[in-house]
């Protein structure tokens, strides 16, 4: 009795595994869309980076929080982008990467780099805004920024953190 | 004998679009958009959308192709920029969410006799995957519909083997659980 109800919930999922690949229609003026997109110029890189070592009294206070974001732009970046630091005191792990929507939740375009005390620290700029972000330890482990705001529209069920960014005026 | 049309490998394509012939990464994109475009309308749950981060992702990996370590593996690395895209489009979209019912298969069954319980099938199945958390949704999809192997999967998601298990096999019962509560509706 309860192998035959096993089954029959087995047999439920091959059909929607069976269904889910069916081809869907994708409509090909994307091919032409993509095309005339890359053959526009690309959008200025972020800019203002400046060493770690320039902001270790931060990270001094830093470790003491747990993990911060320093909220003063350190210096003005292009499209009104500012550069902003990030940190997270993580001393057990080997790597960690902040990712956010701001880079694509790809770990590989912005790893942290550790300084003393087990404290990882990246800058990036970012221009005014909303953004969600987390960071990546040890390429598996998704932490939220623990003294940042936990994003409420997380849908996708990793913590997330959330952070605002005003003009230069604000 | 005679002649045979010899389709360039995903290598060659990079090497030559990286020595500046823009056109062909038309090939690349012909070669990956339907199968990409299946995932992103299967995760994002409307066809706009996964158009949109598919294009987004297509154009994300032009610009970004001197970081393709490994050309050979150019579906693989697209691929993973892609799944980046859809975590940020499907937290993004989540609160105007319209799931897909009719796709090309069941359009072009319209006139078979099948057709309206083909329809309505596509229909629940569309919302039981809905009811996923869209961890479990990325892992099931990667898994089971774009038949990658757990180790792949670790690789696009930068989760750990053994939480990609636990995610299928949740995601499994929560489709039998709720496909069979809609049986009984």
């Amino acid at each position: 009795m309860f192998d035959q109800q096993e089954r029959d919930g087995e047999d439920v999922v091959e059909r929607v595994i069976h269904e889910l690949r069916r081809p869907v229609y994708i409509d090909r003026a994307v091919d032409a869309r993509v095309m005339n997109e890359i053959a526009q110029p690309a959008p200025a890189e972020p800019v203002a980076r400046r060493s770690v070592a320039r902001v270790l009294p931060w990270l001094a206070a830093a470790a003491v929080l747990g993990a911060v974001l320093i909220g003063r732009p350190w210096s003005p970046g292009g499209n009104g982008a500012d550069a902003f630091q990030f940190v997270l005191v993580a001393p057990q792990a080997a790597s960690v990467s902040l990712v956010g929507d701001f880079n694509d939740w790809d770990p590989s375009r912005a790893p942290m780099h550790a300084a003393r005390g087990g404290v990882w620290a990246t800058v990036v700029s970012l221009p005014p805004g909303r953004y969600r972000y987390a960071f990546l330890v040890n390429g598996v482990e998704w932490r939220a920024d623990p003294s940042a705001p936990l994003a409420r529209d997380d849908e996708f069920g990793s913590p997330s953190s959330v952070v605002t960014i005003g003009g230069r005026d604000s | 004998m005679g002649i045979e049309r010899v389709e360039e490998g995903d290598a060659e394509l990079v090497l030559r679009i990286r020595g500046g012939d823009v056109g062909a990464y038309s090939m690349l994109v012909a070669r990956y958009r339907d199968r990409l475009g299946r995932y992103a309308v299967r995760m994002i749950g409307n066809r706009e959308d996964a158009e949109e981060a598919l294009q987004d992702a297509f154009v994300r990996a032009y610009r970004s192709l001197a970081r393709c370590d490994n050309p050979a593996r150019f579906g693989a690395w697209l691929y993973g920029i892609l799944v980046n895209r859809c975590r940020t489009t499907g937290a993004r979209t989540a609160r105007r969410r319209r799931w897909i019912v009719h796709d090309e298969g069941a359009l072009n069954g319209a006139s078979h006799p099948d057709h309206g319980e083909r329809v309505e099938w596509a229909d629940i199945v569309g919302r039981a995957l809905a009811k996923l958390t869209p961890e479990c949704r990325e892992a099931f999809l990667l898994k089971h519909v774009e038949d990658l192997e757990y180790e792949e999967i670790a690789e696009l998601t930068g989760a750990g083997i053994s939480a990609l298990k636990m995610r299928v096999k949740r995601a499994r019962e929560h489709l039998q659980r709720i496909l069979k509560e809609a049986e009984h509706v």
